[in-house]
Parts: C-alpha cells; sequence; structure tokens
C-alpha cells in the first residue's frame, strides 16, 4: 500500500499551541488559531480534521472486574507454581534421590499421624508430636511448619491459614500474593498476624515467645495492644509482661529445627527449660548456684541422652534421671 | 544514566519477582481482556490466550529481549498471540476468510462517553459510524482513544508506519467528520 504523507498534518498534530486550540485551553493559542484559520481557508479542511484527531472520542472503558482479574491470577500463579515443582522434582543425579526417599519417608510418616489424630467426623485437623520428636508440615495452603517435640498444631479444615499451637513450631508461610491472604498463629497469649514470612513461635508455661527470621508480622497481644515485629526481633510474653528485643544474629532461637538448640551466654536454668518442654521432664537443682551457669554452643536435641551429656560436657555439672525428673548437681570432682 | 520506572518494573519481573509479575498482571489484564474481545468476540477463547500468555512471559521472561514500554510491548506480543490462535482455532471451525474479521472492533453505545464534540449526535449514530469504518481504521480509534495508546505505539502494536497510522487516523475522521460537519462547523464558530 503505497503511503501518501502529510507533513502538515503531522505538524498541525505535534504542534501543541494547535493542541491547546483543539482542546479549547489557552486564551492566546485560541485566539491566534481562530485568526490563522480565517486567513487560510483553504486549510480549513484539514485542521478541522486535525481537531478531531486531537480531541478524539471519549469511551467509557468496559472492563472486567478485580474478583475476576485475581482468579485468573491465581490460576496463573498456580501453573507457575507447579511448573516450579516440576522442574525441581526431575532426578538429575543421586542426591536427588536420596531426597526423594526423605521426602517419601516424610510423607508416611505425615500420613500416619493425620490418619491418627485426624477423626474424621470433625472439621478439625491436629498434628501432635511426641517427647523429643520433630515433625515436617507442609498445609494445604503451601505453608511449611515444623513441629518441635511436645507440641501440638490444629486447624479447621476450610480455613487452613488460621492455625492454633501448643508448644513450639518453625512457621515458613506461604504469601498469596493474589489476595494477600493473612495467616493467623493463636496461642493462648496472643495471636500472630503474617502475610508471607518465617518465623518461630514457641508457646510453653504461659508465656508465648516469638522470633521473626524473615518479612513482617503483627502481634494481637492478649491484653489488646498489637505489636509490628521487624526480621531479627524477638518478643516474650505472659500476663502482661513484654519483652521486644533485637536479638544478636549467633543466637538462633530456631535452631532446633535443624536437630541442635544454639545457646549463647545462656543460663543453665534457661536450656533446662528448653529440655523440659521438649522431653517432658521436669527439672530439679541440687544447688541454686548451679542455675546461673552460662552454657554456649549448640546441644542436639534428637536424642535425650545425648542431649544431656552435651549440657554436661559444656557446663561441668551431672544430670541422673530420675523417673521424670532431672536431677542437676555440681560434679564431684568439679 | 536515568532508569525509568517502567525499566526497573520490567528488570525485577525478569529477574522473576512473582510480586512484580502480580502487579503487571493486575494492570493490564483488563485492557488486554478487552483488547482480546474486541479482536475475537470471543470470551473463551480471549481468556485462554490470555492465560496462556501470561504464562508464556513468565517462563520466558529472561528471553523476550529490551522491553522499553511495557504497555505497548505487551500490547504487541498479545494482539500476535491472539491472531495465532484465531488462525488456530479457524482450523475447526469453517469460517469464510472475509467474514471473519469483519465484524470485529464493534463497538457498543455503553462504551461511549459524553462527547465533547459531538454533542448534538446521538450515542446511537456515533456507534453506527464509528462501526462502519473499516477493521483497521476501527483498531487505530480504538488503541488510540479507548486504549490510551501514543501514535507511535500504534504503529508498533499494529506493525504498520507511523504515517500510515496518521493516514488511517485522518480517513477515519474525515468519514466521521463528513456526517457530522454541518453541526461541527457551527458549534466550532460559535466559540
Amino acid at each position: 500500500m503505497k503511503e501518501t504523507s502529510n507533513p502538515f498534518l503531522e505538524k498541525l498534530l505535534n504542534d501543541s499551541s494547535f493542541r491547546n486550540w483543539a482542546n479549547n485551553n489557552n486564551k492566546n493559542d485560541i485566539a491566534f488559531w481562530n485568526s490563522w484559520i480565517e486567513n487560510n481557508p483553504d486549510k480549513l479542511d484539514i485542521v478541522f480534521t486535525a481537531k478531531s484527531i486531537v480531541v478524539g472520542i471519549s469511551f467509557n472503558q468496559k472492563l472486567v472486574g478485580k474478583d475476576h482479574v485475581n482468579d485468573k491470577l491465581n490460576a496463573v500463579l498456580n501453573e507457575i507454581h507447579l511448573k516450579n515443582i516440576r522442574s525441581l522434582s526431575k532426578p538429575k543425579n543421586k542426591s536427588n534421590l536420596k531426597v526423594y526417599g526423605i521426602v517419601a519417608f516424610l510423607a508416611l510418616a505425615l500420613l500416619v499421624i493425620t490418619f491418627v489424630f485426624n477423626d474424621f467426623s470433625s472439621n478439625n485437623v491436629t498434628y501432635k508430636t511426641g517427647f523429643g520428636e520433630t515433625l515436617n508440615l507442609k498445609l494445604s495452603d503451601g505453608t511449611l511448619v515444623v513441629l518441635n517435640g511436645n507440641s501440638e498444631i490444629s486447624y479447621e479444615k476450610d480455613s487452613p491459614r488460621n492455625v492454633t499451637l501448643r508448644g513450639e513450631a518453625y512457621f515458613k508461610v506461604k504469601p498469596i500474593y493474589s489476595t494477600h491472604a493473612k495467616f493467623w498463629v493463636n496461642t493462648s497469649d496472643l495471636k500472630v498476624e503474617v502475610h508471607g514470612t518465617q518465623f518461630n513461635v514457641s508457646s510453653r508455661k504461659n508465656k508465648t515467645d516469638v522470633l521473626l527470621d524473615e518479612g513482617s508480622i503483627k502481634l494481637l497481644l492478649k491484653n489488646g495492644e498489637n505489636k509490628q515485629m521487624k526480621p531479627g526481633e524477638f518478643v516474650s510474653y505472659s500476663d502482661q509482661k513484654i519483652t521486644h528485643e533485637k536479638i544478636n544474629k549467633a543466637l538462633k532461637y530456631s535452631s532446633w529445627r535443624d536437630g541442635t538448640y544454639i545457646f549463647n551466654n545462656t543460663p543453665l536454668v534457661e536450656v533446662m527449660k528448653y529440655v523440659e518442654d521438649t522431653y517432658g521432664f521436669s527439672s530439679e537443682f541440687k544447688d541454686s548456684k548451679i542455675k546461673e551457669l552460662i552454657i554456649s554452643g549448640g546441644i542436639p536435641n534428637e536424642n535425650l541422652n545425648i542431649c544431656l551429656s552435651a549440657i554436661q560436657k559444656s557446663s561441668g555439672i551431672d544430670i541422673t534421671v530420675e523417673d521424670d525428673k532431672l536431677i542437676i548437681s555440681l560434679t564431684n570432682n568439679h | 544514566m536515568n532508569i525509568s520506572p517502567e525499566k526497573s518494573t520490567w528488570f525485577l519481573f525478569v529477574q522473576g519477582d512473582l510480586n512484580v509479575f502480580s502487579a503487571i498482571f493486575r494492570g493490564y489484564y483488563p485492557i488486554l481482556h478487552n483488547y482480546g474481545l474486541k479482536i475475537s468476540e470471543n470470551t473463551s477463547i480471549t481468556e485462554d490466550c490470555l492465560q496462556d500468555f501470561f504464562l508464556y512471559l513468565y517462563e520466558n521472561r529472561e528471553n523476550l529481549g529490551e522491553v522499553n514500554n511495557v504497555k505497548s510491548y505487551l500490547f504487541v506480543s498479545f494482539r500476535r498471540a491472539m491472531f495465532k490462535k484465531l488462525k488456530k482455532e479457524r482450523i475447526f471451525t469453517d469460517f469464510e476468510e472475509d467474514f471473519e474479521f469483519s465484524k470485529n472492533f464493534e463497538f457498543s453505545p455503553e462504551e461511549i462517553a459524553i462527547q465533547k464534540e459531538f454533542t448534538s449526535l446521538q450515542k446511537q449514530t456515533l456507534v453506527f459510524i464509528l462501526n462502519d469504518l473499516s477493521v483497521r481504521e476501527k483498531e487505530v480509534v480504538y488503541l488510540k482513544y479507548y486504549s490510551n495508546l501514543k501514535t507511535n505505539d500504534i504503529s508498533d502494536v499494529m506493525g504498520i508506519s507511523y504515517q500510515s497510522v496518521l493516514n488511517t487516523l485522518q480517513k477515519a475522521f474525515i468519514k466521521l467528520r463528513a456526517t457530522t460537519e454541518k453541526e461541527l462547523i457551527e458549534a466550532i464558530l460559535k466559540n
């Protein structure tokens, strides 16, 4: 198709004073172009064509609604997510196959536990761990949870983003970008409100500790107050008492996930509390001075005997087990 | 060097940031949806195509080449995707070639806002005149005034020269004016 160029039309369209005249905008421009038209009647046609191009036609856009767009966005995000999983799970070498085995084992363990604790007639899903046991969970919304020993997490089947926790767990909440759906963890003391982030919650003996690794969360305390947390912050709350501090990077409260408690200048009495909570013992100090002994370093938490001998070695104390009691005393040759 | 917000948005998208991807999706899905409907007059083809299109964008984000203007880039590539899809669909239907696109870019009276220039005209009349334009003229009018694309973006989207866009606009408005000229000039001369 042959194109006939029309430089005059183009000139008019690119002339801001002409556009002002067309849009009835600037008194000087209006006066100028009105008199110009009077003096150039032969250009009348092209001037008015240019004017109608500038003014144009205004349309009411008929667009699809937000809900529709969000539905479609979710569908695409799910597809992306599925493809990512598929490409990740393609076995490339032996070590991947090993991972497979672990995943299969966890899935099996999960199945058994769900079977035991999931009462089919009720709408509640509950996962429970025994003393010294940890459990990796994936909730139906994609959130990953590592449940520490002697802990319990539950939620209603149709609201997997509103869970109740007793004990300790580490959460890696899956963000839902399209709706910004929140995720809640309820403990006896407070409620943690999240969009998508990684954090640790420990709720033992009327006290809840929250450590935030990534993102941002809001705590809705039982006394009605709200508290915003930033990454690296640690909040401890019980009965109106609250401490809010930036924690030492080296101190990893949530390190129990990897099978080790890491303590950094922690008094023995605190360390023993962890052991009590995880293994369900109570401890008795023969000498109250021992309580203040300082412990630093990693303590394995997967097996009680290893755990106890590690504590004994690093602090120079004796721990003996009597029924469900741990008796702590100074080593004789100390 | 100045980096425009457009460029940094696109950069983050190419990095795989799903938040940015979602923002682009939310921002452009509605107007692309409308564009697809105008091209095909078919909701399921349009929505299937959009779904595949955005998925394709995400998966091939690293190989899309340089993108300076997100909006016109999306219009260009979505238009291409729509035509490809329609070609495929045609294998299964027995549309006649000529008939196929003749009904495209139909405007409805509800889509016309109150006009400064065409006050004396009924919306119905304006729609009638608009729908009587050639498909190409309608698409240019649509992209310019409905989707608010710039003239050189329209030339990218439709794969025609800048001059050709101007000529098409000119032709379209000469046709429109032919019907409305009298009233128009009277109205303007009163100003």
